[in-house]
């Protein structure tokens, strides 16, 4: 019984965030000391995905910014990765790998940010877009390093063996293959992006409004209702990622 | 590995005075500012202990959830629900921690419904804290659930139910072999995450934005302030900064050797 009780406090614990945020979003008026909102109103979803558009800009340009890192690690992640899994150094090749990963976002925007002035990458999208790739790169190879083993190096050598070319032993074996391994990759790196801010604030100069760059501008203008929604279209890309498959957020946080 | 370096040159040459607006030729000024400063070594401080008992508390509650309930987090409809924590970016749960803990938040106002406050000055002050009580707050509700999963594998993966019955059989209390097997085996096999994730939350920019305060501050907080600052005395000795930050994290990572991600691995057929 107790069990239970503990069960049914925790679900409510966790779902709790998402109507506090949804009821933040509807509220119009909510002076202290109420404890719930004193007007509700659609009127800040409407204004935001049919009016004003900011918020709606700010959604396309993160889906736009997410799905082409996410693209472009998956690509290149998949061809590195079987270099480095195949290669003497693997050890120390992924544990240079980690580096980027372990350091804050913030603090690698820090120190490249010169760099992204100097090439006049500073301050769009593109920029962006680059200094999430190094961030993302890694963590992509850490992630295709478990696919390539020896069972798939063996496949792989057995189809050249049966006469393949390169090219069709990469098309017709190794890719359907690895579908699940890149589906996976795609859905991380895309959370990475989807969740950053301080990188893509400090390189982005704040022209790249990202979502995650949204909530905190309407957190510093003190609109907690625009912040509450920009936050639930945060979160509803990872439900939906949590309904497809479990394991692809838990690698990603 | 490439633009670290390329990134750590800049910072080190812009900290011993070789480059940047200021620059005077190689001088150690800035170093020896900023290995004196005690706002630094505070700040450092402050972001491991935050780091530690943030990772301390959910390691608590991780441990105690996968297990009572290890049969529901693998199966059960509480896997998707321990999950979806996971669906919070650390900006939102923030937002979400300052919604509630603020002297005009949620709780305060529940707390003046019911009487145990008359003004908004009444509500202890969590968020903006000296404490870091609400960057400590948020991080645990983001780390709990991942550390949940992790422990919950740990137990499945290395049999731990066969070794707690066996323990039992043996003579074992129920106790014991809490203390003497399963605690042992599962703080053994997440020991290089655990190290990760105080490196992660030291590291965290977003959480204490919002909810830190300006003195103490968070190690990455106070790296972006000191160079984004208009003094412009203060740029080297934030590159100084992020230059000793990477320099512990990677020696970090080279003492304690490679993280092993195994009870986290997808399986690719």
């Amino acid at each position: 019984m107790m069990s239970k009780i503990l069960k049914y406090s925790f679900v409510l614990a966790v779902v709790f965030p998402l109507v506090f945020l949804l009821g933040l979003s509807l509220a119009q008026q909510w002076q202290f000391p109420e404890v719930l909102p004193q007007q509700w109103t659609l009127q800040h979803w409407g204004n935001s995905l049919f009016q004003q558009g900011d918020i709606l800009k700010s959604l396309f340009l993160s889906l736009g910014l997410s799905l082409s890192l996410a693209g472009t690690v998956s690509v290149f992640a998949f061809f590195m990765s079987k270099h480095i899994a195949y290669s003497k150094h693997r050890q120390l090749y992924m544990r240079f790998t980690l580096v980027p990963y372990i350091l804050s976002p913030v603090v690698l925007a820090v120190i490249f940010q010169y760099y992204f002035t100097v090439a006049n990458l500073s301050g769009n999208f593109i920029g962006v877009l680059i200094a999430q790739l190094f961030f993302a790169l890694p963590f992509g190879i850490v992630i295709f390093n478990n696919f390539w083993n020896e069972h798939l190096k063996s496949i792989e050598q057995l189809s050249f063996t049966l006469g393949a070319s390169s090219r069709q032993s990469l098309l017709k074996v190794i890719l359907p293959l690895s579908k699940p391994a890149i589906v996976l990759c795609f859905f991380q790196s895309f959370l990475v992006s989807w969740f950053e801010y301080g990188l893509t604030q400090f390189i982005g100069l704040g022209k790249v409004k990202t979502l995650t760059v949204m909530v905190f501008s309407f957190i510093n203008e003190a609109n907690v209702f625009y912040a509450a929604l920009a936050c639930i279209l945060l979160i509803l890309p990872p439900i939906v990622l949590l309904y497809m498959n479990k394991k692809i957020l838990i690698l990603a946080r | 590995m490439l633009p670290v370096l390329a990134g750590l040159g800049y910072a080190l040459s812009y900290s011993l005075g070789l480059t940047g607006l200021l620059s005077k030729g190689i001088t150690f000024e800035y170093w020896q500012k900023a290995l004196t400063s005690q706002s630094l070594w505070a700040s450092f401080l402050y972001s491991l202990s935050i780091g530690l008992v943030s990772v301390f508390i959910s390691l608590c509650f991780a441990v105690s959830m996968a297990l009572s309930w290890n049969k529901s987090i693998q199966q059960g409809r509480l896997s998707y629900f321990i999950f979806l924590p996971l669906c919070f970016p650390a900006t939102v749960m923030a937002f979400v921690v300052l919604q509630w803990l603020s002297p005009s938040g949620w709780f305060s106002r529940i707390a003046f419904e019911l009487g145990f406050i008359h003004s908004l000055n009444d509500f202890p002050n969590v968020v903006r804290d000296f404490y870091g009580i609400g960057i400590i707050f948020c991080s645990v509700l983001l780390i709990t659930p991942f550390f949940t999963i992790l422990m919950s594998n740990i137990y499945r993966n290395e049999n731990l139910l066969h070794l707690e019955n066996l323990s039992k059989t043996l003579g074992a209390s129920t106790s014991e072999t809490l203390r003497r097997v399963t605690l042992p085996i599962l703080f053994q096999k997440s020991k290089m995450t655990l190290l990760l994730f105080v490196i992660f939350v030291m590291g965290s920019y977003e959480v204490p934005l919002i909810l830190g305060r300006q003195y103490p501050q968070m190690v990455s907080v106070a790296i972006v302030q000191k160079i984004q600052k208009f003094n412009l005395n203060d740029i080297p000795l934030g590159f100084a900064m992020s230059v000793l930050y990477v320099i512990l994290v990677v020696l970090v990572l080279i003492v304690f050797g490679k993280p092993s991600r195994k009870y986290l691995k997808p399986h690719f057929k």
